[in-house]
């Protein structure tokens, strides 16, 4: 375990060093980001001053909503989203070849590679945002509620990865990942509002209920958040999200290793 | 104990068959056809610790992909292996710490880095102490003679600069087995020289065993003792160098210094002419009738010189490819 935080630490410091090489390019990246969320928050302000509500969801809760979101987006995208979206190419180009001759696991390596420092600031900004929200509603300080907040939002990143890991897996038979890409973008979509917008409507119950039951990707930020500024109603919620997270993990590992079976290496 | 060991190895890939025309891609959609292909049919052999075997055939005979199987990438068809007593495709890391591969067309540095970098990552990948690490860097950048230039990013190196980097990368955790994919494609002949010259060397100073694909003879001819030659997928001969001239090249090459300043017209009745300059000229003449050939010129001309060669290696390697098309030629065994 120490030596793969090692590895981690290491892989983080090269791949800082890689992007401070294009300077220029890791500030856009960054500027853009900011301009992402900015419109974001424009946008909801804009809602909250027709309504006091969104559902059951006052301001300052969907605020740390939204903060939760952009957190999770945030982390999921420094660590993983690039090395998942690089993995077709390396199947393409059989790159992948020189991550399974290395002594070291063969999913670390291949989600862990390359860290993108130019998303970091995202869930910097989501703290900030969730912070800012726990002020304005004058929110008092409350230990054991920091502590589920964070083993649950670090449940929903698992569960995050898990998808992530198991739609990447598909680029051994698929060779390309513009399929990947779109499945993601869907699955972020999901994430990123209150589950209760999809409790009315004969076609949003039941799509509300798939993607939380079924395919439980609106519990990424729905559980943590819910956690931290409502009631997560119904409290097993919570034991439903750590369960989903640790059978996809397991599932997506598997799924994946049974996808390396497949590897035919490109020829050179 | 043998450090390669292959019995009856194949590898048969299924590759679709795509139709030409939009109307074939839409019939794609939902109906596939798919051929079997071949790349590697039972091959068997096995390499003892410490040899330089290389690995020949012309493009898509299977050579990769028998050192794919061999590096553990990809999984067999048929057929067994063992590698330093592991079977490759398992890829336990006790195997992966013990040997290298180095694809000549491929980079495993990164590139936008220092090579030094990129080593240093090596060294927490393999869990190397920072005492072996040094030790093993100093000693291979100056066998490779790059100490300069391990600080300069990778993707400012010449060719020849970054292949050196990626053999000391591969080389950093002292590997027992070298598995090395035509490591000098696209160098110039010094690079090339060089780069033969340090293998060689490493070899002799550490013992490392090496299988080396190439499509240069002189990397072949300068490093390996014995090859193992590989067309359509079949072993078609195992055993050394200097036994292809005698399984495959049925003809010499005689080259005769004439009196006086021009050949003799009437030279193509002794077999067929391939140059001529000046007094001198060189035919080519079945290996069995040289003494006879030899005996009939001496008789009718004045020869003030004669040397008797076999062809060069690459021309009758490509003899052996071409033979590869028609049925195989029995297993020459070492």
């Amino acid at each position: 375990m120490w030596r793969y935080l090692k590895l981690w630490l290491s892989l983080a410091k090269f791949s800082l060093l890689g992007e401070m090489a294009f300077r220029g390019n890791f500030l856009v990246k960054i500027f853009v980001e900011v301009l992402w969320l900015a419109i974001l928050l424009v946008f909801n302000f804009t809602l909250f001053q027709q309504t006091t509500h969104i559902e059951n969801w006052d301001v300052n809760q969907y605020l740390f909503f939204i903060g939760c979101y952009f957190a999770m987006g945030g982390l999921i995208e420094t660590l993983f989203l690039e090395n998942c979206n690089q993995f077709a190419d390396l199947i393409r180009t059989g790159d992948l070849d020189f991550f399974l001759l290395k002594p070291i696991d063969e999913q670390f390596l291949v989600s862990c590679k390359h860290i993108d420092w130019s998303c970091a600031p995202n869930f910097l900004l989501g703290l900030g945002v969730m912070g800012y929200a726990l002020w304005t509603s004058g929110w008092v300080l409350n230990y054991s509620q920091i502590f589920a907040f964070v083993a649950l939002f670090i449940s929903g990143a698992a569960l995050a990865y898990g998808f992530l890991l198991l739609l990447t897996s598909a680029s051994i038979w698929l060779m390309r990942n513009q399929s990947l890409y779109e499945m993601w973008w869907l699955f972020t979509t999901l994430m990123r509002y209150p589950r209760e917008i999809f409790s009315h409507g004969n076609w949003a119950t039941p799509a509300g209920f798939f993607f939380s039951f079924v395919i439980p990707i609106m519990l990424v930020t729905n559980v943590p958040a819910r956690m931290m500024v409502k009631t997560l109603e119904p409290s097993w919620l919570a034991w439903y999200a750590l369960g989903s997270a640790v059978v996809v993990l397991i599932v997506s590992r598997y799924v994946f290793r049974a996808a390396l079976r497949r590897y035919r290496s490109s020829s050179s | 104990m043998p450090i390669i060991e292959a019995n009856g190895l194949s590898k048969t890939y299924r590759v679709y068959q795509k139709k030409e025309g939009l109307l074939g891609a839409l019939r794609g959609l939902w109906r596939r056809e798919y051929k079997e292909v071949k790349a590697v049919e039972s091959v068997s052999f096995t390499i003892e610790p410490g040899e330089i075997v290389g690995f020949l055939g012309p493009n898509g005979a299977g050579k990769t992909t028998t050192l794919k199987m061999l590096a553990g990438l990809i999984y067999p068809s048929a057929g067994n292996a063992q590698v330093l007593g592991h079977v490759p495709w398992e890829r336990a890391d006790d195997f992966r710490r013990r040997f290298a591969l180095v694809m000549g067309q491929k980079n495993q540095l990164w590139w936008d880095l220092p090579a030094a970098d990129s080593f240093q990552l090596h060294r927490e990948i393999y869990s190397l102490s920072a005492e072996q690490f040094q030790r093993t860097l100093g000693e291979l950048t100056d066998l490779f003679g790059v100490k300069e230039l391990t600080r300069q990013p990778v993707r400012e190196l010449s060719l020849g600069e970054r292949m050196k980097m990626e053999l000391i990368a591969a080389l950093l955790h002292q590997p027992r087995l070298l598995l090395l994919d035509e490591p000098t494609i696209g160098l110039d002949v010094v690079a090339q020289v060089t780069i033969q010259k340090c293998l060689r060397d490493y070899n002799s100073i550490r013992g490392v065993t090496i299988l080396l694909t190439s499509h240069y003879m002189r990397d072949v001819e300068a490093l390996c003792k014995r090859v193992l030659v590989i067309t359509h997928g079949k072993l078609v001969y195992d055993g050394p160098l200097t036994g292809i001239a005698e399984r495959f090249g049925n003809e010499k090459l005689v080259k005769l210094q004439f009196d006086g300043t021009e050949t003799p017209g009437d030279l193509g009745a002794f077999g067929e002419v391939t140059s001529r300059e000046g007094p001198i000229a060189t035919l080519k003449v079945e290996r069995l009738r040289v003494a006879e050939v030899m005996a009939a010129m001496l008789d009718r001309y004045t020869v003030l010189d004669v040397s008797i060669h076999d062809p060069p290696l690459d021309q009758m390697i490509a003899k052996v490819f071409e033979e590869g098309t028609t049925p195989a030629p029995e297993l020459v065994e070492k």
